[in-house]
């Protein structure tokens, strides 16, 4: 073979070889966690390992639509996670345990099914382990979550929570504390405020606002505020954005409980998978927020509710809860 | 004949008549070729983000419809690389030719199948698949590999470049629209080729391979199949083989009158329709039909597709044809009136084209950083965001080339009509009402 | 048929060039309004899909996200917004550019992204308009200029 060919067969073979193989070394060398929409296979992987003071170094990006990271129970802002574009994020645990991540910009009707776990492993013992803690307040309480409710009576206007209490502030010491507000139904406090006899003289509307400034003082501005922006990243999309129960996916989960009704019952008499209507006052001042507080941590049985227990703190949650009373009471 | 030979530069000359440039740009383009294989079945499925999509159906198809055809007609054939690792298998050798005798088969291509029906074929049968091709990586890697090895197994069992002459479906449109090119390859003096013995720039010699398009360049009339490849630039004995450039349509005033051309001019003319419809109108039950392939709303679009491309518009066409000669001829006066609808292809797909090019073309420069969508940044262009180039002049320019498409059409029109005897003016109100649809969809 | 050719051709020119750049007479103005529009998107269309409205209202425009987060971008005026699904967003501009703009979505949504695409029409579409009056003197100039052939086409 004459010289000329040779070198020219060498780098035809150079080329060729090289267009095949770096591509793939590079990639078998940077291995990446894929996102994808839950009904296509969610996290990829979803079961990842980490180890006490160990940064642990994730390389995500997205397969189809826009997704979000992050991490439950951890402080740290989430990520968004851009199709074709590769976010790097590095977490640091200091607590052994489980934690969940979670996708955190809606992608489709189940979205909130996107999570996945981390195993973090370590001598130290946790000094607050965050798959444990107190037990919720409904367990203790014996609320029936799924318990049909209605309060008897409601407003004939929407009260109002006075910031400045201080009109109630006396006759109302004894129903202030925090305990007793988790533990009660809006009605229930408009109930006994109506039996006392301290209170014999005011109006069924103004016990309403009483009761709404009960709920206004166990809470702040900040904490209602973050409930807000908590409802509008996470509740929105299905209860609707002004909690009226008809969001964009509310369609879609109605249609995937009357299929699923119908395979199991064989009608669809009722439909389980509206989402609730948080504009409805019989069933939301017949609430309380230790049953709110239910609701959101344990998610839905079967009505397409998802369970936030592991993803949002205890803090997160009751401001979370103090936001959604916020249809029914006009805080000021 | 205004022709300006441009192989009548010394350094042009030269520069044709030396394989090594051409090997370098071949070498590059088949490397990149395989990149972006592999990009698609490694990288992102994300379309926007992975080289294959991106520097296909970008890049490379902005740089074929806007440049390569129009002006230089067939140019992109002789730097393509898909008949490449075929053909030197079928030869033995990379650069010029081997003493040993080929080891493969050598077929004739059958003679039923001597025309671009297939090339039409398969260009119909990519263009229903359409929607999932220009966007998903998987499948572009799928058909590229396809085509690379389709060629590859041609080229063992048949003499020259079959696939490229017969198969490939870029190919055929490419051959048809390059007729209106300004640059063509042509013999300089017929008499030469009379006198000429062995005819090695059909048959080969010891300078270079005979013409792997199967064309024997001294009979060379029109620029539809041959490839610029220039080897029979370097086989000529006689250095009767130039490169001129000419006036732009010069093949199109005596049309070839074929009526696989014609039917291939209905291909493209249609898809061209249809696409500016489905991928750039506003209507999302379209694109949802055309996307779901195997539904029963994607057989429905498959068959308006195909009916549209097959029966309407060639039907109408007909009737533009028919009146004014006899039934007898009626085959030839068809095909030959279809040339007018080579200028009317060629723009409306240039008009279409710029259209998502220019919108989309800043991907071009992310996906140069991040090919692979793995994170990297090897130009710092990884995280520009998407913006749309010279919106302003979209419009402006579509309309000045779908207008200058029926202005050229209607001159091609008129030739083809002035030699069969009829008149043209149904021809010219077809291209008129053809581009006045494209505006509508367009603008 | 015109002999001179050149003539034509001049005459043609001119009123092609007419055609382009001549000012269209003005319709009834119509004083310029608020407009909303609720724009639904999902992959991969935009509900409504073809928005008009007149040269000088007011146009705000609320996304609603239905299935994942897209985004508007409106060709020639280069609007930009974004929404997640629960979280609408709005926009509002003036049209003051008169014509035939695409909206697409700008936050890649999944496949046929690049293709999501929407149109907003701002009093008439007159780039169309112009483009048929230059098409068809295009044609007609043809029709003006053309000579018998001489030279002969080949016979059928």
């Amino acid at each position: 073979m004459k010289r000329p060919e040779f070198i020219a067969r060498l780098v035809v073979g150079a080329a060729v070889l090289g267009a095949i193989a770096v591509p793939l070394i590079l990639w078998w060398r940077t291995p990446l966690v894929h996102a994808q929409m839950a009904e296509d296979g969610g996290w990829n992987p979803d079961a990842l390992k980490a180890a006490v003071g160990v940064p642990l170094q994730l390389r995500i990006t997205s397969d189809d639509v826009v997704h979000g990271f992050a991490v439950g129970k951890l402080d740290i802002p989430a990520v968004d996670i851009v199709p074709g574009k590769v976010t790097n994020i590095t977490l640091l645990f200091q607590d052994p345990g489980t934690y969940t991540f979670f996708c955190t910009r809606w992608c489709g009707l189940n979205h909130w099914r996107m999570r996945g776990t981390i195993e973090v492993v370590g001598d130290v013992a946790a000094a607050n382990p965050p798959h444990e803690r107190s037990r919720p307040l409904y367990t203790t309480l014996g609320i029936d979550l799924d318990a049909p409710r209605s309060a008897p009576l409601t407003p004939a206007e929407k009260p109002v929570a006075a910031l400045e209490a201080q009109q109630f502030k006396d006759e109302l010491a004894g129903y202030m504390s925090v305990v007793y507000y988790r533990s009660r139904s809006p009605y229930e406090v408009w109930r006994e405020l109506r039996a006392d006899p301290a209170s014999a003289a005011r109006g069924d509307s103004e016990l309403w606002n009483m009761t709404a400034s009960i709920w206004r003082s166990n809470t702040t501005p900040q904490a209602v505020a973050e409930g807000e922006q908590l409802f509008a990243q996470n509740c929105a999309a299905c209860h609707a954005e002004g909690g009226a129960g008809d969001g964009v996916f509310a369609d879609d989960l109605a249609a995937a409980g009357q299929a699923s009704l119908q395979s199991m019952m064989g009608d669809s008499q009722m439909v389980m998978q509206s989402p609730a209507r948080l504009t409805d006052a019989r069933r939301m001042l017949a609430a309380s927020p230790a049953l709110l507080q239910g609701k959101i941590l344990r998610g839905g049985m079967g009505t397409g509710m998802p369970s936030w227990g592991p993803i949002f703190t205890e803090e997160q949650t009751w401001n979370l809860v103090a936001y959604l009373y916020s249809f029914q009471f006009e805080y000021r | 004949m205004s022709r300006l030979e441009l192989t009548a530069h010394g350094g042009v000359k030269a520069l044709l008549k030396n394989r090594y440039p051409q090997l370098a740009l071949l070498v590059l383009m088949l490397a990149g070729y395989i990149f972006a294989i592999m990009a698609g079945l490694i990288g992102s499925p994300v379309g926007s983000s992975n080289f294959s999509i991106v520097f296909v159906w970008i890049a490379w198809w902005a740089a074929l419809i806007l440049v390569a055809v129009p002006v230089l007609g067939r140019g992109w054939c002789s730097v393509c690389p898909i008949p490449l690792p075929g053909e030197w298998l079928q030869r033995g050798a990379v650069l010029g030719p081997n003493s040993h005798t080929p080891r493969w088969r050598g077929i004739r291509w059958p003679r039923p199948l001597r025309n671009i029906w297939l090339q039409s074929a398969a260009f119909l049968l990519l263009a229903l698949f359409s929607t999932i091709l220009l966007t998903s990586p998987l499948v572009t890697a799928i058909v590229l590999a396809g085509m690379l090895l389709a060629a590859i197994g041609l080229s063992m069992a048949f003499e020259r470049r079959s696939f490229c002459r017969y198969l490939c479906p870029v190919g055929g449109f490419i051959g048809l629209y390059s007729q209106a090119a300004p640059i063509e390859l042509r013999i300089k003096n017929k008499s030469v080729c009379t006198e000429c013995i062995g005819k090695p720039c059909y048959n080969g010699s010891a300078e270079g391979y005979g013409c792997p398009w199967d064309v024997f360049p001294g009979g060379l009339t029109k620029n539809t199949y041959c490839g610029l490849c220039m080897e029979c630039i370097r086989t000529c004995p006689h250095d009767n083989i130039a490169i001129n450039l000419r006036p732009f349509g010069a093949d199109l005033e005596q049309p070839a009158g074929r009526l696989d051309e014609a039917f291939k001019s209905f291909v493209m003319l249609g898809s061209a329709m249809i696409y500016s419809a489905v991928l750039l109108g506003p209507w999302g039950v379209l694109k949802d039909a055309a996307y779901r392939i195997g539904s029963s709303s994607w057989f429905m679009y498959a068959m308006a597709f195909v009916a549209f491309i097959c029966i309407l518009l060639p039907g109408l066409f007909a009737l533009c044809a028919a009146p004014g000669g006899g039934v007898r001829t009626f085959r030839l006066r068809f095909s030959r009136m279809s040339a007018a609808l080579i200028p009317l292809g060629l723009t409306a797909w240039i008009a279409f084209s710029l259209s998502f090019v220019l919108t989309n073309a800043s991907y071009t420069l992310v996906s140069l950083s991040d090919p692979l969508s793995l994170g990297w940044n090897l130009l710092g262009t990884a995280d520009i965001a998407w913006q749309p180039v010279l919106t302003a002049g979209l419009g402006p320019a579509q309309t000045l080339v779908l207008a200058g498409g029926v202005l050229w059409s209607s001159r091609v029109a008129h030739r083809a009509a002035a030699g069969s005897r009829i008149s043209p003016v149904p021809a010219m109100a077809y291209c008129a009402g053809a581009a006045l649809l494209l505006m509508w969809l367009l603008l | 048929m015109i002999r001179s050719s050149w003539i034509s051709w001049l005459v043609v020119v001119l009123a092609a060039l007419v055609v382009a750049f001549a000012p269209l007479p003005a319709a009834a103005v119509q004083p310029p309004t608020e407009r909303l529009f609720h724009l639904q998107a999902s992959q991969y269309a935009y509900a409504p899909a073809e928005l008009h409205v007149n040269p000088g209202d007011t146009v705000t425009i609320e996304l609603i996200s239905t299935d994942a987060v897209h985004g508007l971008y409106v060709d020639g005026y280069g609007a930009s917004l974004e929404a997640d699904p629960g979280q609408s967003t709005s926009l509002t501009f003036v049209a003051n550019r008169p014509g035939s703009f695409r909206f697409r979505c700008n936050v890649t949504c999944g496949a046929l992204h690049p293709f999501m695409i929407g149109r907003l029409t701002v009093g008439t579409n007159t780039m169309f308009y112009r483009g048929v009056g230059l098409s068809l003197l295009g044609a007609l100039g043809v029709m003006l200029t053309r000579r018998k052939p001489s030279d002969g086409g080949v016979q059928v």
